[in-house]
């Protein structure tokens, strides 16, 4: 078991890491460090920090999800398409129609990981591509455009909790994306730290054999998790739609890499049993900043994804190594 | 995979029995085929590679660099000859030294093969992109396509490396002292590890030999479409994946044989034609490797518990 104060002291590397990231970006461009700028990361990170609050719950059970991307984008397609076939143009039917398939097929996966207990990569890796495939051959390949998304999307993305006028007249404001991501991560810290559920997600993932004996239904706790990403998925489907406005059945999926290399900044272990919303939250501001900015850095948008690379892997190297050197008075700790 | 023959070719008369078939089955089977085998010594370890797709574009790219820098417009043969071997050499060396970083990364630094292999697979696609820009490279002299689609004897080159290939590396799991230990670390590290062996030089070793392959995959892959793309072959990922487990290939370490996955391809290519033939859309392909995978991953699942039942003191025998 590592020490609760490490986990601290993680997010506290991480912390000034961020901070001295954004001073950096701030004395090459001083309009990095405005509300306005604040604001914009918020808005456009939202469907990253939520996608990252559902792997990293998967992470703390020791499994990895790969499929979340598919989930999303099927949600969000469906619900468009549902939004418009029927003529309802309601934001919250939209969210309901596309978290409910978010679970369902949330569910699917659990079904395969705890009852025929399989491997969770290649498991997710497999539904990744039936969810895709299927949305992509039963329900369509046409990107809806900007003029037959139906209104009620629009108006919820650009929907602003706090507003300010710039001098001249016009006006930014904090989108109510800031409001739903700070919900989920409430909720899920809640879930996580108070309830029995949240304790057999990490007894899982500290060993899975010892929870099991303890007496913890695996099999019902895993569904809760899976379904739980679904839903996190549907609920970022509709968020994405709403701020580009418009709906290709080819986004979102291919991002996975950019979500679990945030989770993973942020402290979590592939191993479960450890990390914590706010490092998740942290790493995914991490990633937002670099991607926003790459250019702002005097680089080209194809080092994105050698940063990418680079950063998991530095990432899971401190993390795993401190792991390693821990482990190495006792002899028999092979763990991999 | 007889019944698969049979159904295709039941289903779709003189089509699917055609030499033209057969032929180009035997040009697509080499460079997954050797990305499948690939996944299979990483499997057989208890671990995966998902950078190998990304080691194959980032030595295509290097190759490429090569081949388009020095080869002027009108070589003389001999120094064209030293060129392509050069090329050769340094593809192999470059994906070598990328399943090192691999395998130092899950030996040395302790990370788990999923993660590490999901960072060198952003990493080394991210080298190949900032190298091209994003842009392909193609045309490269008539020679070095020999690799990729030349013939000897009515036989494609690319079958014959990818038999000799197989060979080697089915004489290496089982005759060589390190193939051996491969299974041992993978079927139980402490063992192995309180038997004498030093697991992390066997695991950095596994993680060249799946380097190794890939840069092969790659030299077949950009001699015979004659280019080279950052993003090229992504789906060979799921199907390498794929047909390492159909092959019999436990994910979870131990288990895992050449034949078995040989098999393996040879099913999945076999089908693959079929729906060339009836014109899948690639989509609908998608949805299908997918489904395949997990629908053998459960029938894995119902067959380990038979054999269990059936032996219950008896030590599961490799396959």
């Amino acid at each position: 078991m590592r020490p609760q104060r490490l986990f601290r002291q993680n997010e506290l590397y991480l912390f000034f890491v961020l901070v001295a990231f954004s001073a950096i970006l701030t004395i090459i461009n001083p309009s990095f460090l405005t509300f306005e700028n604040l604001f914009d990361l918020i808005y456009s990170g939202a469907g990253t920090a939520i996608l990252a609050i559902g792997v990293f719950i998967v992470l703390l059970s020791g499994g990895i999800d790969v499929s979340f991307t598919a989930i999303a984008i099927a949600g969000q397609y469906v619900s468009v398409h549902v939004l418009i076939a029927s003529g309802i143009d309601n934001i919250y039917l939209a969210f309901l129609i596309s978290c409910s398939l978010g679970i369902a097929l949330g569910a699917i996966n659990a079904l395969l990981i705890s009852i025929f207990e399989l491997n969770t990569l290649i498991t997710t890796l497999g539904t990744l591509n039936v969810f895709h495939g299927a949305l992509l051959s039963f329900v369509g390949t046409k990107a809806i455009n900007v003029g037959q998304i139906p209104d009620s999307y629009k108006e919820f993305g650009s929907i602003d909790i706090i507003n300010i006028m710039r001098s001249d007249g016009t006006s930014y404001g904090l989108s109510i994306y800031a409001l739903i991501v700070l919900g989920i991560a409430v909720m899920t810290w809640l879930i996580l730290r108070f309830t029995m559920l949240g304790r057999g997600i990490y007894a899982i993932g500290g060993n899975r054999e010892a929870a099991k004996r303890a007496g913890f239904n695996i099999v019902g706790i895993q569904f809760f998790i899976y379904c739980y990403v679904g839903f996190l998925a549907g609920i970022m489907g509709v968020l994405a739609v709403s701020i580009i406005r418009y709906s290709n059945p080819l986004y979102i999926v291919g991002e996975e890499l950019n979500v679990i290399a945030a989770v993973v900044l942020g402290g979590a272990r592939i191993t479960g049993g450890s990390g914590s919303i706010i490092g998740t939250l942290m790493g995914v501001a991490m990633i937002i900043i670099l991607q926003k900015n790459l250019v702002l850095m005097g680089l080209s948008s194809y080092w994105h994804q050698f940063f990418i690379g680079l950063i998991i892997i530095g990432g899971v190297s401190i993390t795993y190594y401190q792991n390693k050197l821990r482990g190495r008075k006792s002899l028999a700790y092979l763990k991999q | 995979m007889i019944v698969v023959v049979i159904i295709m070719s039941a289903s779709l008369p003189g089509k699917f029995l055609t030499l033209i078939n057969f032929q180009s089955m035997a040009v697509q089977i080499p460079e997954f085929g050797l990305l499948a085998i690939a996944m299979m010594i990483a499997m057989i370890t208890g671990g995966i590679d998902l950078s190998v797709v990304s080691i194959t574009n980032f030595t295509g790219v290097i190759s490429a660099l090569i081949l388009k820098t020095y080869v002027p417009g009108e070589a003389q043969s001999a120094s064209l000859f030293s060129i392509i071997l050069l090329t050769i050499i340094t593809a192999l060396a470059v994906s070598a030294f990328s399943g090192f970083v691999n395998g130092f990364l899950v030996a040395n630094v302790g990370v788990p093969p999923i993660l590490a292999t999901l960072g060198t697979q952003g990493l080394f696609l991210g080298l190949a992109i900032i190298i091209t820009e994003g842009h392909g490279i193609s045309t490269f002299p008539e020679k070095f396509l020999y690799i990729g689609s030349g013939k000897i004897g009515g036989i494609p080159v690319p079958l014959i490396i990818f038999i000799a290939s197989t060979l080697l590396v089915a004489l290496f799991l089982r005759k060589t002292a390190l193939g051996l230990k491969m299974y041992m670390v993978g079927s139980n590290p402490v063992a192995a590890r309180f038997s004498g062996i030093n697991n992390n030089n066997v695991l950095r070793m596994t993680y060249v030999v799946t380097g190794l392959l890939a840069g092969i995959s790659s030299l077949i892959m950009i001699s015979r479409v004659n280019s080279i793309r950052p993003g090229y072959g992504y789906a060979y990922l799921l199907q390498a994946i794929l047909v390492a487990v159909l092959g019999g290939t436990d994910p979870g370490g131990g288990y895992g044989s050449v034949l078995g996955v040989v098999l393996g391809i040879i099913i999945l290519q076999t089908l693959q034609s079929g729906f060339n033939i009836l014109a899948f859309s690639p989509f609908f392909r998608k949805f299908i490797w997918g489904l395949m995978l997990l629908l053998v991953m459960v029938i894995n699942f119902y067959i380990s518990i038979y054999q269990q039942r059936k032996r219950p003191r008896k030590i599961k025998t490799e396959t």
